[in-house]
């Protein structure tokens, strides 16, 4: 187990080492300038533009600039583009920020997936399990910044509250109770529109893998025994059927990162998914070239960890 | 079965506790209940955030908004958009002239020209009825000896890989004697007005060669580009404008450090240090020196005739105490900085960009990347506090986000796009306010083509096109017309002058005139070819491209073959409009409110990568922008402008199209407060000044817990 470990790491390491090398070739191929050295500002000068790109580096052959870069990543001394200040700091500032939208929306996902899929399957071929299916499908084909916009619409015209930001702007003063319920209830909209497409899917995954479990020979026997039908179903099918999703655990560690640009663009949530998207625009590439960075290292322990623990909870498997 | 039973309670109790959040919530109607902090906090929505907040430094719509509350700066521009003393409480414009005592040069009556005998010569000549004028202004005359200074010179040469390099070389200058004049106002024409006493040759006749010495050593190339620069080193002829300032006494910033004339000096100097990379280098270019007079006064001289120069003096003051090389030094010890990042350290990289301390009516308190910046008002300002206590500025990145913001009562403004103008104004709770930017559409003709040549051609397709249309169908009516290169709310733009009409008939009299027919197909044909050329614009422009498409169909109509196309951006600059590789543009100009044209109308600046990328080509126009630019005088100013707005109208070199409205929407609660000695209030309808901006009053600005009926 150490041993398969220890090997997987280093793999990894190198593979991070590629995919960073990669990424830093891909963003400086792609056109466009970092706006500061825009050529279409009027305000400045050729000289002016040129000093800039000498300070960012820009001039420099691409293997040099990827060596600034690990060395200022390293140092902790790597700074935006944009506005001078470290990025370190910054990421990790906006980090805090997405959390609770992960985290609400991951325990909407998780809650809700499992008793809609594990009741469509018990009552495979029934109205609910029909209508159920049409609306997760439904829910999956219907672009989620349209049902979102489509939801803000109807909260602010019906109920008059505001959903985005963090919070209600000028409630500053109010009490320490209305302050937490008005920062619960700006969660709620975008981490629920965010957990739709989740819920949809999983569900679906639910659904069939208990489905093919409930197939399965133990569960007759089961059943032969004369158990009554839930301790079947939620003692010896359902522990079964979880297997698969112990593993997908460690696949929503990325999720952290890119999970949601679309719908903290919409919401207006200061997160680590629009500090990516604005960096992109800005083409601030010490922002981008980071953020990417810990999206490859939470990837990679993502589907580390997700090895290990198919391993530890399934024994039939063994990890050479 | 519990598993069962967790399944479904855990997320019912979910559920319940996310929704119950729900009435916790201030409504649009109840924002006040509860929390009447509200009322004297004011919250602006805005699609990006700021990136810098130092005046010097910024660049930026969101950072400008920010830093003009926090900031302020010796003048401003009041309702009429005349300049006002604010850190300044006066101003006095008078200039300083020089003229070189050419040894080589003969007096009209052929003796040769001594420094005694040319300010016996002026002297004597100012006596005369004919330089009366001349003679009022003179407050002093003298003649400056002769001396040698040495000075840095940086040429660009290409070196062998054609990079341009830029190399710097040593020069003395041997100055000959010099008269100098000091005159109570700026005459452009000084030295014009002295031709009869120096002769009309004087300043053509002056050769440099023996005065300036350039090192031996430079290659050949450099000799020729410093030659070229000689002219510039030793001018004949030259005007140093000067302003004095009297500055404001007991201003504070919002640490209590009293403003005093080594601020203004400070930021002139930190915008001019090439370290700091300021995008504002050019405004501050024309200046030769600032001096500080005493703790109040600054006295700024230029280097040549540049009137719109004193409009860079709105530039918002830093505080030196804050920013000076000390604060900086003690900053990078505080941050304990690697040895490499003390090296490069520049105000760029100082703190205070994040957390500015201004003298402006609002002290900065707080800045949460994308999410919002908070200010608050400051109790001392000199022209007393502000209605509002608070100020935040929102970061919504989304328009349709910012008017559900809006509409939610969680940001007090809105700025409507033109179709939702008429919704608004008809809904009783608020109030919209619509104005006219500084900006405009055209369509502009590439002027070097055959095609276009003829300002004949260019009027007659500017009158085959209904501009109507564009603001009925485009702007849903939130636009004006145009007929000139100026801002319509400045006073720079002739409203005599009228539009071209739209006449189709006439148009393809014109063409016709020409010698274009209409052929068989219904096309304008010229000696077997017809009139065809491609209209260009950016993408992502929804507006410009419908205007493509309507001029289009409106030449069609009258036989002109217009085929459209859109580029990308930053393609559409590079390959098109930098190269003049087009046949015609649509495009828009943001203005400024001086009246200089320079960049975008004066031939000289027609060459690649510069702004006159049409290639107008006048040389009255070219002699009217240049005095417009050297003129003090703001009514002979005017004059100037509106003579040049006539003159282009009249070339037609852009089809001037329209100047789009903007309209701001408010809660109707917010109203203008007036307070008398003994704390009485009273309430006012908001109004925008002459020139549209209803913002001008915004410290007068308060929310009221009720909807007032005026």
């Amino acid at each position: 187990m150490l041993a398969f470990i220890t090997r997987n790491v280093l793999q990894r390491i190198l593979l991070l080492v590629i995919v960073s090398i990669m990424a830093h070739s891909v963003i400086h191929l792609a056109p466009g300038e970092p706006s500061q050295v825009d050529p279409a500002n009027p305000r400045m000068k050729p000289e002016d533009i040129a000093r800039i790109r000498a300070a960012f580096h820009l001039d420099d052959p691409l293997y040099l600039q990827y060596v600034y870069w690990v060395k200022d990543l390293y140092s902790g001394e790597l700074k935006s583009f944009k506005d001078n200040q470290p990025v370190l700091p910054k990421i990790w500032g906006r980090f805090l920020n997405s959390l609770p939208l992960f985290i609400c929306a991951t325990l909407l996902v998780w809650t809700f997936a499992f008793p809609t899929g594990i009741h469509s399957a018990i009552r495979r071929g029934s109205v609910y399990d029909r209508s159920s299916t049409f609306v997760a499908y439904a829910l999956i084909s219907l672009p989620g910044f349209f049902l979102s916009y489509i939801m803000v619409l109807w909260v602010v015209e019906v109920f008059g509250v505001p959903v985005i930001g963090m919070k209600t702007f000028g409630i500053e003063g109010a009490q320490p109770v209305f302050r937490l319920m008005d920062r619960i209830w700006h969660l709620v909209i975008p981490s629920l529109m965010s957990a739709i497409l989740g819920v949809a899917v999983l569900s679906r995954y639910v659904r069939s893998q208990m489905l093919e479990v409930i197939g399965q020979d133990y569960v007759r026997t089961a059943r032969a025994k004369g158990l009554e039908e839930d301790t079947v179903i939620y003692r010896h099918a359902l522990r079964n059927g979880l297997l698969p999703f112990v593993t997908m655990f460690g696949l929503l560690l990325p999720g952290l990162i890119g999970g949601s640009v679309i719908f903290e663009q919409i919401f207006a949530w200061p997160g680590l998914g629009r500090l990516g998207y604005e960096a992109i625009l800005a083409r601030d590439f010490p922002v981008i070239l980071t953020i990417n960075f810990i999206a490859a290292v939470l990837t990679l322990a993502g589907t580390l960890l997700s090895d290990i623990l198919y391993a530890v909870v399934d024994p039939r498997i063994r990890l050479q | 079965m519990t598993i069962k039973r967790l399944l479904l309670i855990i997320p019912i109790v979910l559920t319940i506790v996310l929704l119950q959040s729900y009435f916790w919530v201030p409504t649009y109607e109840n924002q006040a209940s509860g929390n009447p902090n509200r009322l004297v906090t004011y919250i602006e929505g805005s699609i990006g955030d700021a990136k810098i907040l130092n005046p010097i430094l910024n660049a930026d719509g969101a950072s400008s908004a920010i830093v003009s509350h926090v900031f302020e700066g010796l003048l401003d521009l009041d309702e009429d958009l005349s300049l006002r003393g604010r850190l300044a409480t006066d101003w006095e414009i008078t200039e300083k002239a020089y003229l070189l005592v050419n040894l080589k040069s003969r007096f009209p009556d052929g003796v040769v020209v001594s420094g005694a005998e040319l300010l016996r010569r002026i002297q004597q000549g100012l006596t005369q009825t004919s330089f009366s004028e001349l003679g009022s202004h003179l407050t002093s005359l003298r003649l400056l000896p002769a001396h040698r200074h040495e000075t840095v010179v940086s040429v660009s040469i290409q070196d062998n890989n054609e990079k341009p390099t830029i190399e710097t070389v040593e020069v003395a200058i041997n100055v000959p004697e010099r008269v100098e004049f000091t005159l109570d106002h700026v005459d452009q024409d000084l030295f014009t007005r002295l031709t009869p006493i120096i002769g009309k040759h004087y300043v053509d006749h002056f050769s440099h060669e023996p005065y300036i010495s350039i090192p031996s050593e430079v290659s050949l190339e450099i000799q020729s580009q410093l030659k070229a620069q000689y002219p510039e080193l030793l001018p004949v002829t030259e005007h140093n404008p000067q302003i004095v300032f009297d500055l404001r006494k007991g201003v504070t910033f919002h640490d209590g450090h009293e403003f005093d004339a080594g601020d203004v000096k400070f930021t002139y100097e930190a915008i001019m240090d090439p370290k700091n990379l300021s995008p504002r280098t050019s405004d501050f270019e024309p200046i030769k020196v600032v001096e500080i007079v005493d703790s109040h006064t600054v006295k700024v001289t230029y280097k040549r005739l540049y009137s719109p120069a004193i409009n860079a003096w709105m530039m918002h003051i830093l505080p030196e105490h804050l920013l000076n090389q000390q604060a900086m030094n003690l900053e990078m010890m505080e941050r304990e900085l690697s040895t490499e990042a003390k090296k490069n350290f520049g105000m760029r990289d100082s703190e205070f960009n994040r957390h500015p301390i201004g003298a402006g009516r609002f002290q900065f308190v707080e800045w949460q990347g994308d999410e919002f910046i908070h200010l608050q008002r400051f109790d001392e300002y000199w022209e007393g506090p502000a209605q509002y206590r608070e100020y935040y500025m929102r970061i919504i990145p989304d328009l349709l986000t910012q008017e559900m913001e809006f509409l939610a009562g969680a940001v007090d403004y809105y700025g409507a796009q033109p179709h939702q103008v008429a919704r608004y104004k008809d809904n009783p709770a608020y109030q919209s306010f619509s104005s006219l930017g500084f900006g405009f559409t055209y369509i502009g003709y590439n002027n070097r083509k055959p095609l276009f040549a003829d300002a004949k051609i260019r009027q007659a397709l500017g009158m085959a096109i209904n501009i109507d249309d564009f603001l009925k169908y485009l702007l849903y009516g939130e636009g004006e017309r145009i007929t000139g290169p100026y801002p319509q709310n400045t006073e720079w733009y002739d409203h005599s002058i009228t539009p071209l009409p739209y006449d189709p008939d006439a148009a393809l009299a014109l063409f016709e005139e020409m010698g274009w027919q209409r052929n068989a197909d219904g096309w304008l044909e010229k000696e077997g070819k017809i009139f065809e050329f491609n209209l260009i614009t950016n993408s992502g422009n929804p507006i410009r491209k419908n205007v493509m498409t309507i001029a289009q169909n409106a030449w069609k109509n009258i036989g002109v073959k217009c085929n459209t196309q859109y580029f990308e951006w930053a393609i559409f600059l590079k390959d098109f409009v930098n190269t003049g590789e087009f046949d015609a543009v649509v495009l828009g100009w943001s203005m400024n409110i001086d009246p200089d044209l320079y960049q975008i109308w004066h031939s000289s600046q027609a060459g690649p990568q510069q702004l006159n990328f049409v290639g107008y080509h006048n040389p009255r126009a070219d002699d009217l922008i240049v005095r417009i630019r050297q003129e003090y005088n703001r009514a002979r100013q005017r004059e100037l402008a509106h003579q040049l707005h006539a003159l282009i109208a009249e070339d037609q070199p852009y089809t001037f199209l329209y100047s789009p409205l903007s309209t701001r929407v408010l809660d109707k609660k917010i109203v203008l407060v007036d307070s008398d000695e003994e704390g009485n209030e009273t309430y006012g309808k908001i109004y925008p000044t002459k020139t549209g901006d209803e913002l001008f009053y915004f410290h007068r600005w308060r929310k009221l817990e009720f909807t007032p009926n005026f």
